[in-house]
């Protein structure tokens, strides 16, 4: 699955520690689910999706589509 | 779900862990200075041989507790991909080498080292999580 997360973090300039902290997961997590190397659980994906105000499939992209 | 509870999770089983550790030389300690070499297997003798196994399985639940007490589901994935890792290793070393032995005349390997591979074997998982998804576990 892709996602847009780098390109929504850096349109806030935010860095990854400070999504992170907003999540309260670790960096490593962050980094982990920007690169497309996990895909986070539904809950995690509504709270990111809600962290920048956004709906999940305006964040995450289904490789289908 | 805060870094903070992650942390104290962390924390608490570092200390746990520290405490089984200790508590399992000083068990050793006791069980090899009152146990002579060829003594009998009387309750007295398992009880004392039983007090380091109680610690190895007081570390295992530290371990288990860990991975409930984990707020970060992607650093839980890494854990517990170490662990099938390791119980992979270990589950086949134990099958390969008990059928060596059954078959040959070979050094039987002593169950008590089952749990040390295992351990191996997450530090095999680490390295494999390194290779495969580029993180070796919580660095943090």
């Amino acid at each position: 699955m892709k996602n847009r997360l780098k390109v929504l973090r850096a349109e806030r300039s935010w860095s990854q520690q400070a999504l992170a902290d907003q999540l309260g997961v670790s960096r490593q997590s962050v980094n982990a689910i920007e690169t497309g190397r996990y895909d986070p659980s539904l809950p995690l994906a509504f709270q990111i999706a809600e962290v920048f105000g956004l709906a999940i499939e305006e964040i995450f992209i289904h490789e289908k589509d | 779900m805060t870094m903070t509870k992650k942390s104290t999770a962390k924390a608490r089983y570092l200390r746990t862990h520290i405490i089984l550790s200790i508590a399992y030389v000083v068990s050793v300690a006791l069980a090899s200075a009152f146990v002579p070499d060829d003594a009998r297997p009387s309750p007295l003798v398992i009880g004392f041989a039983l007090l380091p196994g109680a610690m190895i399985l007081g570390w295992i639940w530290n371990m288990g507790r860990y991975l409930i007490e984990m707020e970060d589901e992607y650093l839980r994935l890494l854990e517990i991909r170490k662990a099938l890792v390791a119980t992979a290793i270990t589950l086949g070393i134990a099958g390969g080498w008990g059928l060596v032995e059954l078959f040959a005349q070979v050094p039987r390997l002593p169950v008590f080292f089952i749990f040390p591979i295992w351990c191996v074997g997450l530090a095999v998982g680490q390295l494999v999580n390194r290779l495969t998804i580029n993180s070796g576990g919580d660095r943090a």
